[in-house]
């Protein structure tokens, strides 16, 4: 492989680390943001959204870590 | 005795005791407070009954007499009548842009715009992909969802959450509505019957929009019973 295209790839693996930690942050907001809404306006489905929030910032750090690892 | 020196000993603020008058007559007369009218509340709460019925579908945007339902600001002697969301077909606009960004990855086989990348970085990208889809639905639903209008017996409440450093709390006494105006306006609204009540009120938040409300008619059924209520207990002197 060229030279140029190692680095344009290792350039590309920066890109995708990097937003997928502004992807975990921003899974982070949406957990806090569930939350606090949840505790505002309570209704039946509200343990559900909590639980799905979280399993979203699991997949969030789980793509860090497969980005780190494959790419 | 001067004028300045009569008015020292007689200042406005103090408070003139008269004496009480001996009674002559012993009898004790006892007045015995308004009994509450409550066959005259529950006629209202009849009629209320009779224009919501029943709901049974939780995610519905009309949910009459909700059982677990309730929000921070809430009394406890307050009764929630009314939750309403927006129409659900307010909804469809972002269900298709999601679904339109659930199949955008399948006209990669059509349009190769990655096949210059390794598959390991195809397959990142995709990920990357599907996982803003989602965040997109659920942002969407949780603003669809917690954005909320509730008739409770004693007020209407609005609520918006616009982001998680924005929320607003809007809410004005029944006591204080002026006049209720309903909009339906378009096709969708037409057939769908859904549409926005204005409530103009006498208090701080001069008016309260309820926005794309499915039965507007019968919110404003609502509305006007409850406030006839209120005109009955103020008359009766229950103001809670």
């Amino acid at each position: 492989m060229l030279p140029f295209t190692n680095y344009l790839l290792l350039a590309f693996k920066f890109f995708f680390v990097l937003g997928a930690v502004l992807y975990f942050i921003f899974s982070i907001v949406i957990v806090k943001q569930t939350t606090t809404m949840s505790q505002n306006v309570s209704d039946k489905f509200n343990p559900f959204l909590i639980a799905f929030s979280y399993l979203h910032l699991l997949f969030a750090f789980s793509l860090i870590i497969l980005t780190l690892i494959i790419l | 005795m001067s004028r300045s020196s009569n008015l020292d000993n007689v200042a406005p603020d103090d408070i003139i005791v008269t004496p009480k008058p001996k009674s002559i007559n012993p009898t004790k007369t006892t007045i015995s407070p308004t009994p509450p009218s409550s066959s005259v509340n529950s006629a209202y709460r009849q009629k209320i009954n009779e224009i919501l019925g029943h709901t049974k579908h939780p995610f519905s945007a009309f949910l009459a007499h909700p059982k677990v339902f309730s929000f921070k600001e809430k009394d406890d002697q307050e009764v929630i009548l009314l939750v309403l969301r927006q129409h659900w077909f307010t909804n469809v606009g972002w269900i298709v842009i999601a679904v339109l960004m659930a199949l955008a990855p399948l006209l990669l086989r059509f349009i190769p715009l990655l096949a210059s990348f390794p598959l390991n970085y195809q397959f990142i990208s995709v990920l990357f992909w599907y996982l803003i889809t989602i965040t997109f639905i659920f942002e969407r639903f949780l603003s669809w969802y917690f954005n909320v209008y509730i008739i409770t017996d004693e007020r209407v409440v609005d609520i918006d959450f616009n982001n998680l450093l924005d929320k607003k709390f809007s809410e004005a006494k029944i006591s204080m509505i002026q006049d209720i105006t309903s909009r339906v306006s378009g096709l969708s609204q037409t057939i769908l019957n859904y549409g926005t009540v204005y409530i103009q009120t006498a208090s701080e938040v001069p008016e309260i929009q309820f926005e794309k409300v499915p039965n507007p008619e019968k919110v404003i059924l609502v509305l006007q019973q409850l406030r006839q209520e209120e005109e009955q207990e103020a008359l009766e002197g229950r103001v809670r």
